[in-house]
């Protein structure tokens, strides 16, 4: 008993201190540097700008155009940190094969009011990840709402259902897939004479992807990185959840088995 | 008058002060099963914080990751480790 009372001081410790803090400028009333301000307004003003080609991004998005122009090689090592973490769950459970054996699931309750809300968070997923150039949203945010949908089936209808519609395979498959278009769409500007992560033409390298597709606002290669990051990280996820939630008795069994044959 | 600004303030404060409320129960429940789902209320309280200060972008990533993945990641290992904290009850 004692324990929770000192748990709960010490949160409200915590929060005390930071807001008091926090309330009587601990992160500064004042920015240090001169003219610190300048790169966020030079970002905000340049994220869509047609009337200066060679610095914007034709995106009115101003985060996307930060994270996959301005400053698009940070985003390239982000998504290797995170695809990192999944490579490592993949090898830890590299001896298991997930069953596509289907089994029961919940309710017919629950399984008919999964099939209609499945398509329709799908369809939100793509929204937010294709408008990614537009409105808030973009790859990453996409690809975590369409993994939502292999969870919501995999825990109404079973891990069997899901596993016979997507397997471990052709998640990788389609996981490799989304990482090789990232990477091609970064590589395409230097193979035809531009600059790695190249977006609009610069002053000094006149390649450029173009910003309208069929008179559509496609923000160049803001649209490709957006698709592509979606498609590795609803895959990547989606394998992680199936070899996570996989049975008890699997994981040992591939554990085990593993221990065998190097005795 | 109440200004709009103060009303979205205030809600953002209603959600902070829940959101402590949430992680202390989360803390300190010994069934680990309702300690996830308070986490998971107390990750609803910030999207709302993170809605009121203006960031869409981490209030769509947050949600599906934290209240989607993150307790599906959790409830896995709550599976695996036994439903109740400290012994009693427990596998």
């Amino acid at each position: 008993m004692a324990s929770r009372y000192l748990i709960a001081a010490s949160i409200a410790l915590v929060v005390v201190s930071l807001s008091f803090a926090v309330a009587y400028g601990a992160l500064g009333t004042a920015v240090p540097l001169e003219n610190i301000r300048s790169l966020a307004r030079a970002y905000v003003t340049l994220a869509y700008a047609p009337w200066n080609r060679t610095l914007t991004a034709m995106s009115p998005e101003a985060v996307t155009s930060i994270v996959w122009d301005f400053r698009g090689v940070d985003t390239f090592f982000e998504t290797t940190v995170l695809f990192g973490a999944i490579i490592g769950t993949v090898t830890l459970f590299r001896g298991i094969k997930p069953s596509a054996r289907i089994g029961e699931g919940l309710s017919i309750i629950a399984r008919s009011a999964a099939a209609v809300t499945a398509p329709m968070i799908l369809a939100v997923a793509a929204a937010i990840a294709l408008h990614g150039h537009l409105t808030p949203g973009g790859g990453f945010q996409g690809g975590a709402t369409a993994a939502v949908v292999a969870l919501v089936i995999l825990v109404t209808f079973s891990l069997g259902y899901l596993v016979s519609g997507l397997s471990k395979e052709r998640a990788l498959m389609l996981r490799s897939a989304g990482l090789l278009g990232i990477a091609a769409v970064a590589l395409i500007p230097l193979i035809l004479g531009g600059v790695v992560f190249q977006n609009q033409a610069k002053e000094l390298s006149q390649f450029s992807y173009p910003a309208y597709i069929g008179g559509a606002l496609t923000s160049g290669s803001l649209l490709f990185y957006n698709l592509f990051e979606s498609l590795a990280v609803a895959a990547g996820l989606t394998l992680t959840i199936m070899l996570l939630l996989s049975p008890h008795e699997v994981v040992e069994e591939a554990v085990r088995g593993e221990e065998h044959e190097r005795v | 008058m109440i200004e709009p600004v103060n009303v979205a303030l205030g809600l953002a404060a209603l959600s902070a002060v829940l959101s402590v409320i949430a992680t202390y129960l989360a803390v300190s429940d010994r069934d680990l099963l309702r300690a996830l789902i308070f986490s998971a209320l107390q990750s609803t309280a910030y999207a709302i914080i993170f809605l009121v200060l203006m960031a869409p972008d981490i209030v769509l990533v947050y949600v599906p990751v934290a209240v989607g993945i993150y307790p599906a990641v959790v409830l896995a290992l709550i599976k695996r480790v036994g439903r109740f904290e400290g012994g009693e009850g427990g596998e």
